[in-house]
């Protein structure tokens, strides 16, 4: 265990010396802490023009005053959805793609393998470090989210709420350790770190935009052909096709697990923790498929290499 | 020390190191002599154990190289060629990384006595970027050097360096053969740097070994007015000529 922490703390120190990974971690930071503070301000200005319309129609007399908005707490922090699905993804990127590759180039994997130790050793101790700084990125984000939460919209969170937002950040913890797995496998194959930076970034490309986007205008095809032949109510808008294509985006899976959790689908804003998780088992198995497939595969290469 | 059996390295139909058998003396500076891609930088691979031989073996100190390779990992230090090092760390952060992986007890006391012996304590704190080659061969050679290993391996420790870098290399490679007794396995295919520091030497050719000996042995051998260089080219020349003579003890 010792050699292993030895390899993470070795990961963490190079990766706050990479001045190209902190500025990707700070503009993550920033954005969810705007995210925050743009979610409340919204929500206020909504509470605000709602007073106002109760007031005006008080004022004129009216007996009949429309229910006052429902407002989910944690849909204030609905943005960082996004920002996890894309700058985090990014910033897991940035912390994986050269792991190997760079290792290779400057002949120090030479060095760590010539010491005492095995080689799985070297891949925990790496996936360890990566974990730990994509862990400490996150709870710093939680604590000022939470914090920045309290004071700029003056709601206050229950428990269940706080339970569904660390399981938000579990997730999303999960989802850019994917990415980094995904890095980390990509960086054994290759010899080279910028074509490792290329090919992930293509994938992220891939995983985050094109597989959704194609998702989507199967959908809107749906739409169409419903519209044309007057089918509006007999055929599904999400069809099989769309669905299937969307398994293969981790970005699509984590979107619809978050939104469900952050009460952004007003439906299951109230919905138990427990309902709600069982409700996303199958997005959340499509999550968990892709980072365990890196897993094994970042083993089965390096473990392969050595024989 | 050292000792290899039939080592041989076969890569998809070609065959990179053939054969090797010969035997390194404990405390003995041996060059390990060749051309560029002749199989110097295989065979180290396997003896550090990188890479498996495809057939034959090699022991450390009675130690298997592929059955006891954490054994003979543990006591062996290794340099491998254009090695950078961790550039955004410091001397001493490297050292410390590579100290704890190599399970050296009370790690900072023992940097701190390596880099005083190599003299390189005023730069513990500088970042291995800024520093120059023959400085970086030098905490590389440091690295290698923290676990006391009993002995080291070297892939052309002077491949890059300027005269002044490659003699302060060569100067210290002679103190730790004599300071502690290393055995020191030496890759290189510089014939003036084998015949200033190395006590026996081997020559290898398209993966094979050509010769092997004691270098006042060689000189009996050939005649003691033949420069090294003129043995080597001699040498080589037989197997090109397709005379496979294996000159030997």
């Amino acid at each position: 265990m010792g050699k292993i922490l030895s390899i993470a703390s070795k990961e963490i120190k190079t990766a706050f010396k990479d001045k190209a990974f902190l500025a990707v971690a700070l503009l993550f930071l920033l954005l969810s802490i705007l995210s925050v503070y743009i979610g409340s301000a919204t929500k206020n200005a909504e509470i605000t023009a709602y007073q106002d319309i109760v007031n005006l129609l008080k004022s004129q007399g009216a007996t009949s005053i429309p229910a006052e908005p429902k407002i989910f707490p944690l849909s204030i922090l609905k943005n960082i959805i996004n920002y996890v699905a894309v700058i985090g993804s990014i910033v897991a990127i940035f912390l994986g793609f050269n792991s190997f590759s760079e290792e290779r180039e400057e002949g120090t994997i030479k060095l760590l393998l010539s010491r005492p130790i095995y080689r799985d050793q070297l891949i925990n101790g790496k996936l360890f470090g990566g974990a730990f700084v994509i862990a400490g990125l996150l709870i710093i984000t939680l604590v000022f989210n939470c914090f920045l939460f309290t004071v700029v919209s003056g709601m206050n969170i229950n428990f269940a709420e706080f339970s569904r937002l660390t399981v938000f950040f579990v997730f999303a913890f999960y989802y850019m350790i994917s990415f980094y797995l995904a890095s980390l496998f990509v960086s054994l194959k290759s010899q080279n770190s910028t074509f490792a930076f290329l090919l992930m970034l293509i994938i992220w490309m891939g995983v985050s935009y094109v597989i959704p986007q194609l998702a989507e205008s199967q959908k809107n095809y749906v739409y169409v052909l419903n519209n044309i032949s007057q089918t509006m109510n007999q055929m599904p808008q999400d069809t099989l096709i769309s669905k299937t294509i969307e398994i293969f985006s981790p970005t699509v899976q984590f979107k619809n697990i978050g939104r469900d959790l952050l009460q952004v689908v007003p439906e299951h804003a109230q919905l138990s923790l427990f309902t709600l998780l069982k409700l996303n088992l199958r997005s959340i198995i499509y999550l968990l498929v892709p980072g365990l497939f890196m897993l094994f595969g970042s083993y089965n290469s390096f473990l392969k290499e050595g024989n | 020390m050292l000792v290899i059996n039939s080592l041989t390295k076969n890569y998809d139909g070609f065959t990179a190191v053939d054969n090797l058998s010969f035997k390194v003396g404990e405390g003995e500076i041996f060059g390990f002599l060749g051309h560029n891609r002749a199989g110097k930088t295989t065979t180290i691979s396997m003896l550090v154990s990188l890479i498996r031989p495809s057939s034959g073996s090699a022991e450390i100190a009675g130690y298997d190289v592929v059955k006891d390779n954490l054994k003979v990992r543990s006591m062996l230090g290794y340099l491998p060629e254009n090695v950078n090092l961790y550039s955004n760390l410091t001397a001493f952060e490297n050292l410390y990384f590579f100290g704890s992986l190599s399970g050296v007890e009370n790690v900072e006391k023992r940097i701190n006595e390596v880099l005083k012996d190599l003299e390189m304590n005023s730069w513990k704190d500088t970042k291995v970027r800024e520093f120059s080659k023959g400085m970086r061969q030098r905490i590389g050679i440091a690295q290698a050097l923290l676990h006391k290993p009993r002995i080291l391996f070297l892939d052309e420790p002077t491949s890059g360096l300027d005269p002044q870098g490659t003699k302060s290399i060569r100067d210290l490679l002679l103190y730790i053969n004599n300071k502690w007794n290393t055995t020191i396995f030496l890759n290189t295919h510089l014939l003036s740097e084998v015949k200033k520091i190395c006590s026996s030497i081997g020559i290898i050719s398209h993966g094979q070994l050509l010769m092997t000996d004691s270098l006042i042995n060689i000189k009996k051998k050939f005649g003691s007015e033949k420069s090294l260089e003129d043995i080597y080219f001699r040498i080589e020349g037989d197997q090109n000529n397709g005379e496979n003579t294996v000159y030997s003890i």
